[in-house]
């Protein structure tokens, strides 16, 4: 297909982050992100795909995810280890700043990786659950626009009833 | 053993509630929800996928569901993962627990889970995407995974937040609550008028129930299809006949009733149209029972096990076959169940009569087989655990339902022997399933060992032990499940069974391992606790 594929035995994609870093992917961990699988097929995957909502700290981190996972799944190990070893992976693998989550997620969503985007959205939305509504206005930057009035009535008709 | 016999019904897990949110319609988008680029000549790159977005379509979520389909009680006891169609056997340590008309696997560890498929709006995103770091299509995401408590308080983070969960309550179909003691009803009004869309609701009740709930449930849901009460803890369940009979027959949408803990009731009348399946469990002397529901296809009644229970059953029987002509599920479980029962059930001459389960009733004898038999040809589940039927019993099973039997429940029923068992093995070629557990019972072992008296065991010669014990074969070409929990006496088990998955062989004291054969499908074998 591509020059730079022939020459080597596994093909090799090149992703370049916001910030102008360049990852070297293989097939199997590219076609995990769906918005590549789709430049791939087109052929238009040449010279190195341009990534421009996802920085290389993160870029970084998903391929890491993806790589795990391509390994895991072509792996001959039985498809129950797998999974556990997949689940204790990401366990691990949520387990980072909140700001790098909230990356992670837009991301996953920009590159179309399902498993990932279903990951943290899960993370993200148990972190939720057990935060006050102070700490989850912090976490995701957002200001408390109500008036105090509006805010009064907002509480109000959205009291939980079982606590 | 078990006062209370719990209804078989779905286990809500102790996570705090969860509910489900179906794909409700929404009007035309201005720019993708997906990509929020202008929708107007635009291709989506998500939209092909758009059914794998969301979170029903994967495994997890999948595994996580408990949503319970029409007609399908499970069994509360195991919460292991086991294939459709298979009913699992009871604990060691429990009675018998009612039957599955159809079993569906249920994860115990659900729930938390919001789940729904709703796009979102384009407005939507615009509100969503100012406010905060995540592009709106990722929050809607976020915020639909939240359990209903996370959920309401989300709505005090912002205007934008607000808007979110206000649709997704609009848009509710199906909402799981547990409900805590301290629970107070005029939020729980509140919350059920934020979904007026609501098309089931599944309450597990830690705090007492009575009229009250059932009015809120009527105000607020004017759509109700499916309403499932279930008790824990020491909550009582106040309401009677009369209010529950209103509910029913001013719910005209209403198919599905499931509740437990009914005993209070005293005794009701039920008219509804619509009605089609209907549970109750825990019912104790009801002076009168009527059914006027002509489209009712599945009722499941299982009383107290209170010895003062002085409910007419034959009476009941037989207006139940009267005024519900197309039931085809019947399930009761009851001390009081007779032959004479029987002989109303079978006068009733129900065509579409498919599964039939007679739990508990000691009395039911092979005379009652006969009189099932000759009435209802096409059972495809049988379960008359408890009763007293013998081999003999087992043998007019295996002429009238070789066609059809792929179920045969006959636990705790003293009178058979390994015979019997092997006879509808080798006669009943549909069998997926048998049940056979505390049947073929060490009775001597069991008196010594409570009795602790070892001078009996001196005195009894060894040729009547030996006696005790009985050898089980069983070649069957598809049964998957297969229980024998509890047969201490039992030393014996061949197996040839290809298709069997699951062999629940709990407390076969005297089964050794290596008396113990299955040829060909040892691997697919599922060995709980070899005891």
């Amino acid at each position: 297909m591509s020059s730079s594929t022939e020459l080597t035995e596994k093909k090799v994609f090149l992703l370049k982050s916001l910030d102008g870093v360049i990852f070297e992917v293989e097939e199997s961990v590219a076609v995990q992100l769906e918005v590549i699988r789709e430049l791939i097929e087109g052929d238009c995957a040449r010279p190195f795909i341009s990534l421009y909502n996802v920085t290389s700290e993160i870029l970084a981190l998903v391929i890491e995810y993806c790589k795990h996972h391509a390994e895991t799944c072509s792996g001959g190990t039985s498809a129950t280890i797998a999974d556990e070893d997949l689940k204790t992976f990401d366990n691990e693998f949520m387990n980072v700043d909140e700001n790098i989550l909230l990356e992670l997620c837009s991301a996953a969503d920009y590159l179309d990786i399902k498993s990932l985007f279903e990951l943290t959205c899960r993370t993200l939305a148990s972190l939720i659950k057990d935060r006050t509504i102070i700490e989850v206005r912090k976490m995701f930057n957002v200001e408390n626009d109500f008036s105090v009035v509006e805010e009064k009535a907002v509480r109000k008709e959205f009291a939980w009833a079982f606590k | 053993m078990h006062r209370h016999q719990p209804h078989p019904a779905t286990p809500i897990t102790d996570a705090d509630a969860a509910f489900l949110i179906k794909r409700g319609k929404k009007r035309g988008n201005y720019s993708c929800g997906k990509c929020g680029l202008p929708k107007k000549g635009h291709n989506c790159r998500f939209t092909e996928n758009d059914k794998d977005f969301s979170p029903a379509s994967t495994p997890a979520a999948a595994a996580s569901s408990t949503t319970v389909t029409d007609s399908a009680p499970v069994e509360e006891s195991v919460a292991l993962m086991s294939p459709r169609s298979v009913v699992r056997p009871p604990p060691p340590t429990r009675l018998r627990r009612a039957l599955s008309f159809e079993d569906i696997s249920v994860d115990d560890s659900v729930v938390e889970d919001v789940r729904n498929k709703i796009e979102p709006e384009m407005e939507l995103s615009v509100d969503v995407s100012g406010s905060g770091m995540l592009p709106g299509s990722c929050l809607w995401e976020v915020l639909r995974r939240l359990p209903p408590a996370g959920l309401l308080s989300a709505a005090r983070v912002c205007k934008g937040w607000c808007d979110i969960t206000r649709r997704f309550w609009r848009a509710a179909e199906e909402i799981r609550l547990r409900v805590p003691s301290s629970a107070q009803i005029g939020f729980f009004g509140s919350m059920l008028q934020k979904c007026p869309g609501l098309v089931r609701l599944s309450l597990k009740m830690e705090s007492d129930v009575d009229a009250t709930i059932l009015a809120c449930i009527a105000f607020s849901c004017p759509n109700l299809q499916s309403l499932e009460i279930f008790m824990s803890g020491n909550s009582s369940n106040r309401i009677t006949g009369d209010e529950l009979g209103r509910l029913i027959s001013e719910k005209r949408c209403l198919t599905s009733l499931k509740m437990e803990g009914c005993c209070n009731l005293g005794g009701f009348s039920f008219s509804s149209s619509s009605l089609s399946t209907i549970w109750l469990s825990d019912l104790h002397s009801l002076s009168k029972m009527v059914f006027n529901c002509p489209n009712l296809k599945e009722i499941s009644l299982s009383f107290s096990r209170q010895a003062n229970d002085r409910t007419d059953l034959t009476t009941i029987v037989d207006g139940l076959g009267r005024s519900c002509p197309k039931l085809q599920n019947i399930h009761i479980a009851s001390v009081r169940l007779s032959h004479s029962v029987v002989l109303a059930l079978t006068a009733a001459n129900l065509r579409g009569l498919r599964m039939l389960s007679l739990v508990l009733g000691s009395e039911i004898s092979d005379a009652s087989v006969a009189a099932i038999a000759s009435s209802y040809s096409n059972l495809e589940l049988l379960d008359l655990s408890g009763s007293s039927i013998s081999d003999s019993g087992i043998g007019m099973i295996c002429n009238v339902f070789a066609e059809t039997l792929s179920k045969l429940l006959l636990a705790l029923c003293p009178n058979i022997t390994s015979s019997g068992i092997q006879f509808a093995s080798a006669q009943l070629p549909h069998l997926e399933l048998i049940d056979c557990g505390m049947t073929i019972c060490d009775h001597n072992s069991e008196i010594l060992t409570d009795e602790e008296n070892d001078e009996e065991l001196h005195k009894t010669p060894n040729s009547k032990l030996h006696l005790a014990y009985q050898k089980l074969i069983i070649k069957h070409s598809r049964l998957k499940k297969l229980s024998l929990w509890g047969c201490s006496g039992l030393d014996a088990l061949y197996l040839n069974c290809p298709e069997l998955n699951d062999l629940n062989l709990n407390s076969c004291g005297n089964l050794h391992p290596g008396r113990y054969f299955n040829v060909r499908a040892a691997q697919s074998i599922i060995l709980k606790r070899f005891l």
